[in-house]
């Protein structure tokens, strides 16, 4: 029995380690888009011009990118697609030049919790953990957890939640559950962050607080980002703009 | 103390939603289990039984066959040879484990008792290979040349004379150490051409029921006196592990053949008892299929439940391996605790059956037997490798 056991997390084990070979040989994850359109959108898209829809891009290793899109040009459904959690388009997406459907489900999951970070618009917390288990639960999904316990107290306190840590998902407000998507989304290693309007339900004062604690995160990692949202801003130091 | 992944994990998938069926799943695991075990476990003890009963010393047993005489084959002798054919059929047998001839003598044989015992009589000689020999003896050996022949009698012989014989006709008894002691004239003829020798017996055969000469002397006295021709035997022996088997009390019917009757007399116990474990291990088989399935949807049952939870978690860059090795530690422990709460409960039983039957003269291992055990073994592996497969399924299918 247990033997069978053993062949089975060897074989967990030397699969990690082939994905570890594959992020170490890539040393930045490169994201492009091939003529990308929506199927559900495609009429309205192809009426208009557009920075991202329907026309090659890549976005540059390591820059801040903001894409401004109005209500209703595709913003979530970008966000979707460029995490790979949607497919519904024409055209591609390229990870590392390669389309995301090419990647074995083991694979994405590795590039996730080593490559590639997101902020989703609905915040997704696990309304039947607390707060502070929502952060654990992605800080040891990796067997070695980038960050240590007492780094996300820290990051807790600069974004004003400390108090809300131990209590359930189910009773946090929009405004700590977008703190606490955003710590989540930076307890672990990566090259690019996706973030959905990361600040739509934080006052001015939080909202500055998260954007100064997601700038440095990213320069510790030297790692880039893609921020969609509905208006123009100055809260980082924007490398490139697009408008959706 | 802060909780690790699995401690998270157990928190977001629940798997108590299908707690019914898990208890019929494990309910159904333990009972085929238990089924099976008793069944390899019968068949075990049953074999050693035999075994032990019939041969206390020795794994084998020795078979003298021979074609049965009807009334039809009288006074056609060659009808009773073994052909070639039917010789390297018995031969080819699985239950043949050592095969061999029994020669005859192709010479008159004359013995006569020495001194005043005025015993005189005409005799027949026979030979089989040592190894079918039960009487290990340092003078069972014949050289050309040498005057003395080594004689192996039957024991049954003896006891004739001394039981049937001697009583009747007011004769004394002899025991096994006179006759040893005795020489015996012992004359070879073929035509004009005689040969005196003098015979000693060195040994009583309770396996073969004739006269035996060595080998080497029957070959060499057949060389000098006999027809020159090698005749077709018709009594051959075989060494078999099992006489036991029915497989070969059926053959020796379906050929005519005759042997020791009481040696297969259990073959027919035994094929009944087979039945009777092949039915409960068919039972056994047929619950673990159905406890199987039963395990199979308890595992789509909850991973339907918690759909939405191992959804978020994939997004979140859970790997699928991590959700299926997560699932699988909870059901391994429970797996090994049947398998332990079986092996156990036929352990129990083992014990007990052995104490019972130990009072009626009947002796089984108070343990249970090694197979046994690799079959528990087997089972909670085969039941681990199903239900990766499923829970590897069910997983894919939504994330």
């Amino acid at each position: 029995m247990s033997m069978a056991v053993a062949t089975a997390m060897d074989i967990f084990h030397l699969e990690k380690a082939l994905y570890w070979d594959i992020i170490k040989n890539t040393s930045f994850m490169q994201i492009q888009l091939d003529n990308l359109v929506p199927v559900p959108l495609r009429d309205k898209i192809l009426q208009r011009s557009s920075d991202i829809w329907n026309r090659p891009v890549t976005f540059t290793p390591g820059s801040f990118t903001k894409i401004k899109a109005p209500s209703g040009t595709g913003k979530t459904t970008l966000v979707h697609y460029l995490y790979h959690i949607r497919t519904d388009y024409t055209g591609q997406v390229l990870v590392n030049g390669q389309p995301w459907a090419s990647y074995s489900k083991g694979a994405i999951a590795g590039m996730r919790q080593e490559q590639i970070s997101v902020i989703f618009q609905d915040l997704r917390i696990f309304e039947q953990l607390t707060a502070l288990e929502n952060i654990e639960l992605k800080r040891v999904m990796n067997a070695q957890p980038y960050c240590s316990a007492e780094k996300v107290k820290e990051m807790a306190a600069r974004l004003n939640v400390t108090h809300v840590l131990n209590q359930s998902g189910r009773t946090l407000s929009y405004g700590e559950r977008q703190r606490v998507a955003i710590i989540r989304a930076l307890v672990q290693p990566f090259q690019w962050l996706i973030m959905d309007e990361p600040f739509s339900h934080l006052d001015e004062d939080n909202a500055n607080r998260a954007a100064q604690l997601i700038a440095e995160e990213c320069k510790a990692r030297k790692a880039g980002f893609i921020l969609t949202d509905l208006d123009n801003d100055t809260r980082f130091a924007y490398d490139t703009y697009y408008n959706l | 103390m802060m909780p690790s992944f699995y401690q998270l994990l157990k928190k977001i998938i629940q798997t108590g939603i299908g707690a019914s069926r898990l208890i019929m799943a494990a309910g159904g695991l333990g009972i085929a289990m238990i089924l099976l075990l008793i069944a390899i476990q019968a068949h075990t003890d049953f074999d050693q039984l035999l075994n032990n009963q019939q041969n206390a010393n020795e794994s084998a047993d020795f078979l003298v066959i021979n074609k049965k005489i009807t009334n039809a084959m009288m006074g056609q002798n060659a009808k009773s040879e073994f052909t070639p054919a039917e010789i390297a059929d018995l031969q080819k047998q699985p239950f043949t484990e050592a095969f061999g001839f029994i020669t005859s003598n192709q010479y008159k044989v004359t013995a006569a008792a020495p001194g005043d015992l005025h015993f005189y009589t005409d005799m027949f000689f026979e030979s089989v290979p040592d190894s079918f020999i039960d009487v290990k003896n340092d003078e069972w050996k014949w050289a050309p040349g040498d005057n003395t022949i080594p004689i192996i009698l039957p024991n049954d012989f003896l006891n004739l004379y001394n039981f049937g014989f001697a009583l009747s006709q007011g004769l004394p008894q002899i025991s096994q150490e006179t006759v040893k002691a005795l020489p015996m004239k012992v004359t070879i003829s073929q035509g004009l051409m005689t040969q005196e020798f003098t015979g000693r017996i060195v040994g009583f055969s309770d396996r073969i029921s004739s006269f035996l000469v060595p080998v080497s002397f029957m070959d060499w006295a057949n060389g000098k006196f006999g027809t020159g021709q090698a005749a077709s035997p018709s009594r051959v022996i075989i060494k078999t592990k099992d006489p036991s088997n029915p497989v070969l009390a059926e053959y020796l019917k379906d050929k005519g053949y005759t042997t020791n009757q009481d040696k297969i007399k259990y073959s027919k116990t035994k094929r009944i008892v087979q039945i009777i474990v092949s039915v409960i291990g068919f039972f056994g088989v047929i619950l673990l299929v159905f406890a199987l399935l039963v395990f199979s949807m308890f595992i789509q049952l909850v991973i339907a439940s918690c759909k939405k939870e191992i959804q978020l978690l994939v997004t979140l860059g859970t790997a699928p391996r991590q959700l299926q090795r997560y699932l699988m530690r909870q059901f391994v422990p429970l797996y090994i605790a049947i398998g332990i709460v079986a092996l156990l409960l036929v352990a129990g039983l083992q014990w007990w059956a052995s104490v019972q039957l130990a009072a009626h003269e009947v002796f089984i291992s108070k343990w249970i037997a090694v197979s046994t055990g690799c079959a528990a073994l087997l089972v909670v592996v085969l039941v681990y490798i199903v239900n990766r497969v499923n829970v590897r399924k069910y997983i894919n299918a939504i994330s």
